[in-house]
């Protein structure tokens, strides 16, 4: 992939779960992503970098269609969906994307929030075993044991009793993340996950994205630690005013970007 | 002091039977009257223009005029009208349009559900829309997302005045008895017509309506002490529970 054609990805490879071609998002007059293109691999994980305004989170919440683009193709997770100024169409037909469509696509693709967005009347156990009971239709009690299966795994397990306000921040997170992986998503979202929290909190948590993207999940993840993206990532993706201004592999973008505004983005980081 | 009426057996009676009616009125006119809260407060937030409209509109008459003021034109006005209608005295419903019971009810369950709706409208929105987009994001079905997620969390916010609505409910009952229903105000004053006594019926029924505070007060405190998520924040009995724990 090269930086100066972000087109290239339309010949994705056949291992794409996240394929996303020339995506435009408007608010009013002002264009938030402008023709933006984007390929995820299986098993990979892609940074979104770029200053604030830039799109990344917009583009981000598109993957879940928590923001619904005007123009522009989406596959993801095997869901594969059209844009027009209607709304979005399932994929082939002309049909507009049905609410069924649109919960089967998010109940694959699990999202982490900068603000946790946990229920505050729900236990830490609660959190976890309620999406898959209500969106997934499993029992509460399976639920549960999957719920105390991720609580461990973040570390959290012996607060499955607690409510979210009797945690710090970087626990709430990390009962997020678990909350995400108890759906098991074929793709993981993280939107700036540790944007919200105390210096000292922030290891904690990208301690535990370390961990997943170590275990080859598909994640695409919005952050501003630069130095944990160089290295956790397999992609890393420079999203300038919109449109993508490089696109590659860490050490490319890192050190050998021929995309000035990137390298002038980098260079306080490198 | 004379409480010897109080053996008469027709006075028991009435007593009981004004008790048994204020408690009723109280229990149908909470919780329809809570559910109509949820739709007036719903439909302001995300119901269509019309119905948003009405909902407001229904709001300012009901919480702008005297609640006396409303038993009497439901009662008489609407009752009267009713009344007129070719026909409808032969109808089934004749039974439940001639009962006082019915129209305290609809006067009360209006009332609540203005003034409770409009409480829960500012606790409906004070709950930050992350929680909600995090249950959309997930998958959950709009409705799912209402009634698991943004409800909950908004009666959680403001359950303290809630409960508050429901003992002013309560005590806005002895109204009744104007129009010729037997509540516990309406069994006094027949027992102070005919015995002609003015305070011993009134302090009976003054002490009953505040051992009925009190216990509502109770239970509705257990109900806010056991919401989920509420329950964390409490201060009593817990150096009860640090000397049974250790």
């Amino acid at each position: 992939m090269t930086p100066s054609s972000p087109d290239c990805t339309d010949t994705p490879p056949s291992s794409a779960v996240v394929e996303a071609r020339h995506l435009v998002k408007r608010y009013g007059d002002v264009d938030v992503l402008r023709d933006v293109s984007l390929s995820v691999a299986e098993g990979t994980v892609t940074t979104i970098i770029g200053a604030s305004g830039s799109g990344k989170s917009t583009l981000l919440r598109c993957m879940n269609l928590l923001e619904r683009p005007q123009q522009g193709q989406l596959t993801i997770a095997d869901e594969s969906m059209r844009f027009t100024a209607q709304g979005p169409r399932s994929g082939h037909t002309d049909m507009p994307l049905s609410r069924h469509q649109l919960q089967r696509l998010r109940a694959k693709v699990a999202m982490v929030f900068q603000q946790f967005n946990l229920w505050p009347h729900m236990t830490v156990l609660g959190n976890v075993s309620e999406p898959p009971v209500r969106v997934k239709g499993v029992s509460r009690r399976k639920a549960n044991a999957l719920a105390m299966h991720y609580l461990e795994r973040v570390g959290m397990a012996e607060r499955a009793d607690a409510y979210p306000a009797f945690l710090s921040g970087g626990q709430q997170q990390r009962v997020a993340i678990a909350r995400a992986l108890a759906m098991e998503p074929q793709i993981l979202l993280f939107d700036e996950p540790t944007s919200a929290l105390d210096p000292e909190r922030v290891n904690e948590v990208l301690g535990v994205i370390r961990g997943l993207a170590d275990e080859g999940r598909t994640m695409l993840m919005v952050t501003h630690e630069m130095a944990f993206a160089r290295d956790v990532s397999d992609q890393i993706v420079f999203l300038d005013r919109g449109v993508v201004g490089a696109a590659g592999s860490p050490e490319r973008i890192f050190e050998q970007s021929d995309n000035e505004r990137c390298r002038r983005f980098i260079a306080p980081a490198a | 002091m004379d409480f010897s009426w109080l053996s008469d057996p027709f006075y028991q009676e009435y007593l009981v039977e004004g008790l048994i009616n204020t408690l009723w009125l109280l229990l149908v006119s909470a919780v329809a009257g809570l559910i109509l809260a949820v739709a007036m407060a719903m439909a302001r937030i995300k119901g269509p223009r019309p119905l948003a409209w009405l909902a407001t509109g229904v709001t300012a008459v009901i919480r702008g005029t005297p609640l006396l003021v409303q038993l009497f034109f439901f009662y008489y006005g609407v009752g009267r009208l009713l009344e007129g209608i070719p026909g409808i005295q032969d109808s089934i419903f004749w039974g439940l349009l001639r009962d006082p019971f019915f129209y305290a009810t609809l006067t009360f369950t209006l009332s609540v559900g203005a003034y409770s709706g409009e409480i829960l409208r500012g606790a409906l929105l004070n709950v930050p829309p992350g929680e909600r987009e995090a249950g959309r994001a997930y998958g959950f079905h709009p409705w799912q997302v209402f009634v698991h997620l943004w409800l909950p969390r908004a009666v959680q916010l403001c359950l303290p005045t809630l409960t508050g609505e429901m003992i002013l409910l309560l005590k806005s009952i002895p109204l009744v008895s104007t129009i010729a229903m037997m509540d516990l105000l309406q069994a006094a004053n027949i027992i102070r017509d005919e015995t002609f006594l003015t305070y011993e019926p009134l302090l009976l029924i003054a002490a009953i309506y505040l051992l009925l505070t009190l216990i509502l007060t109770l239970v509705l405190q257990q109900l806010e002490r056991h919401f989920p998520g509420v329950q964390p924040q409490r201060r009593r009995f817990r150096w009860w529970a640090q000397a049974r724990h250790g």
